[in-house]
């Protein structure tokens, strides 16, 4: 069959394009749609024993949002992490970029260096961090006492004053190589003239940044601070592996409570733990659609 | 200006840059020196040089401590997986990117939203249904889950490269008689190397530091994956830090050779999608 106008073989059989497609929509249904739908099936349910489920309608909710201390404590420190740490992400990473930028000869192997925690696994670059934070050998103590400064040793991990920042520089460490690597690319791809005619008039570095960089690179920036969002917002992995939430709550994360309240509990009920899910997926779609709505909206600088 | 002056100048950035650079890569190269140190040297000091290194730690590692076990199982899961994936993906991405027809649309839409939906809202009840259907704390179930997860991004990426391939390619294809199958197989998986290519590298990586999924499905010690094995070696052997460290060295080691070889498709591809 020869194709009409000039569109070229763009159509194709029923049963093609249904051979092509089918595997990746069973994949789909099967292990992505079927699980959110069971999961909002659970949030409303309690599950007493094997397969004897109870439906008890927004209770889980109710319960979650009015009597779980718990859950409170893991939203504030899941929100301080997220707070603090999606800001210090984007912010240190356009820092680090703008220092590559400038250029020295060894750029390309230092980004390539900088780039390397971001391919490790939470669970190498957790325990790392786990001894280079031990209160007896670890290196930061150990150079706090090399300097003098031995007052101030810590167990950094150990202390709930300290835990939740603790996990949160690693958590840094590991993330800022990315940051920095797209802001780079951003900037590589900035009009060489417009920076020209920043540091002809004489404008000092602060201001050229604020001035001209941030809002240039604002729509990479928005990019950065919704991954960074999403990806603390739901951050367990890193937690789980230096702290387990402890001590005393003071690293607890609503994934890691979730997962508690599932597998650690020894209640077998996935009820509540789901409705903790669900709570938390709506929040986070909630906080991402406000903040690129926000966030979009501003000026931008057209070049 | 003069010269030394200008390098005075930027001195301080140089040396802030080293310091970054340090403070980053320092750390892998402390542990790759405890890999070769044992447990007593290490508590002696830990920041000494491998003199004389312990090579044979390795084969301890991989013997005694089960790291052998773990390393397959990491690898049949990994590779399984981004096998699937590789497949499933390129043929949806094939199909959603070159033919016209009723649903495309609705098609990529709902693949794609698999990239923004939170893992958090399918992992307790994945546990149930696999549990369910016998596949809990199994490699196969653990393999399913992980093409799910990959699915999306696989899609979104080749999906990207597949639509900017020449349309002139494929007519004459078709007027050579290819079958859409043919066409798939023999056009665009060939000149879409690249794009499969750096996907197979970036599932690859990112499934073999997997964490979440893993403790959730698998809690058999035989079952368990690389960093799930290393999690466990370390609850029980807390103090064994020298052993530890040999386990993370496997554990990075392929991802230091991939890293090695194509540093830049790595690091382009896993800034992709943030960059605009």
């Amino acid at each position: 069959m020869v194709p009409a106008s000039g569109e070229g073989s763009r159509g194709a059989s029923r049963a093609a394009i249904a051979a092509f497609l089918v595997p990746a929509l069973v994949i789909y249904a099967g292990f992505t749609f079927y699980p959110v739908l069971r999961t909002f099936y659970n949030s409303v349910h309690l599950f007493k024993g094997r397969n004897v489920e109870e439906f008890v309608g927004a209770r889980n909710f109710l319960d979650i949002l009015t009597q779980d201390p718990v859950f409170w404590k893991a939203v504030g420190n899941t929100a301080t992490f997220t707070i603090v740490g999606t800001v210090a992400d984007v912010l240190g990473g356009l820092l680090l970029a703008l220092c590559l930028f400038t250029g020295t000869s060894l750029s390309r192997a230092m980004r390539v260096i900088w780039f390397t925690p971001v391919l490790m696994s939470y669970v190498v670059v957790g325990i790392i961090w786990v001894w280079l934070y031990d209160y007896d050998w670890g290196l930061i103590n150990v150079l706090l006492r090399w300097i003098g400064l031995g007052t101030f040793e810590q167990s950094w991990l150990g202390d709930p004053h300290t835990a939740l920042w603790a996990v949160l520089v690693t958590h840094l460490w590991k993330w800022l190589g990315f940051n920095m690597i797209v802001c780079l690319a951003a900037l590589h791809a900035l009009p060489g003239e417009v920076l020209g005619a920043a540091e002809l008039d004489n404008c000092g570095w602060l201001a050229k940044l604020v001035y001209i960089i941030i809002p240039m690179l604002w729509p990479t920036l928005i990019n950065l601070l919704v991954l960074s969002f999403i990806g603390k917002m739901m951050l367990f992995d890193l937690v789980w592996i230096m702290t387990g939430g402890g001590p005393l709550w003071s690293t607890e994360t609503v994934s890691t409570y979730v997962y508690k309240r599932a597998f650690d509990w020894n209640t077998f009920d996935l009820g509540y733990p789901s409705a903790i899910a669900v709570l938390w997926s709506a929040m986070i779609v909630l906080f991402v659609a406000l903040m690129t709505r926000l966030l979009r909206s501003r000026d931008r600088l057209e070049f | 200006m003069a010269l030394w002056l200008d390098y005075l100048r930027r001195a301080p950035l140089v040396v802030f840059l080293l310091l970054y650079t340090v403070i980053t890569g320092g750390p892998f190269l402390w542990v790759a020196a405890m890999a070769l140190r044992t447990t007593p040297e290490i508590l002696d000091n830990p920041y000494a040089l491998p003199i004389p290194p312990h090579w044979d730690k390795f084969v301890e590692a991989w013997t005694t401590s089960r790291y052998e076990i773990y390393f397959f199982n990491s690898l049949i899961v990994v590779a399984g997986a981004v096998v699937l994936v590789t497949l499933i993906g390129a043929m949806a991405a094939h199909c959603l990117s070159r033919y016209r027809f009723r649903g495309n649309r609705l098609a990529r839409m709902i693949i794609l939203s698999g990239m923004i939906l939170p893992p958090q809202l399918m992992i307790l009840s994945l546990f149930q249904i696999l549990l369910q259907f016998g596949l809990y704390n199994t490699l196969a179930g653990l393999t399913l889950a992980y093409v799910a997860t990959q699915l999306a991004m696989t899609v979104y990426i080749l999906e990207g490269f597949f639509a900017q391939l020449p349309q002139d390619l494929f007519d004459a294809a078709r007027m050579d008689g290819y079958s859409d199958f043919e066409i798939f197989w023999r056009i665009t998986l060939p000149i879409g190397l690249p794009a499969v290519f750096t996907t197979v590298v970036l599932n690859f990586i990112i499934l073999w530091n997997e964490f979440l999924y893993a403790i959730v499905l698998i809690t058999e010690d035989d079952k368990r994956t690389l960093p799930l094995g290393i999690m466990h070696f370390m609850g029980s052997h807390q103090l064994d830090v020298g052993m530890i460290a040999t386990g993370l060295m496997i554990s990075m080691s392929p991802i230091i050779v991939l890293y090695a070889l194509f540093s830049e498709t790595l690091i382009k591809g896993m800034t992709a999608g943030a960059v605009r």
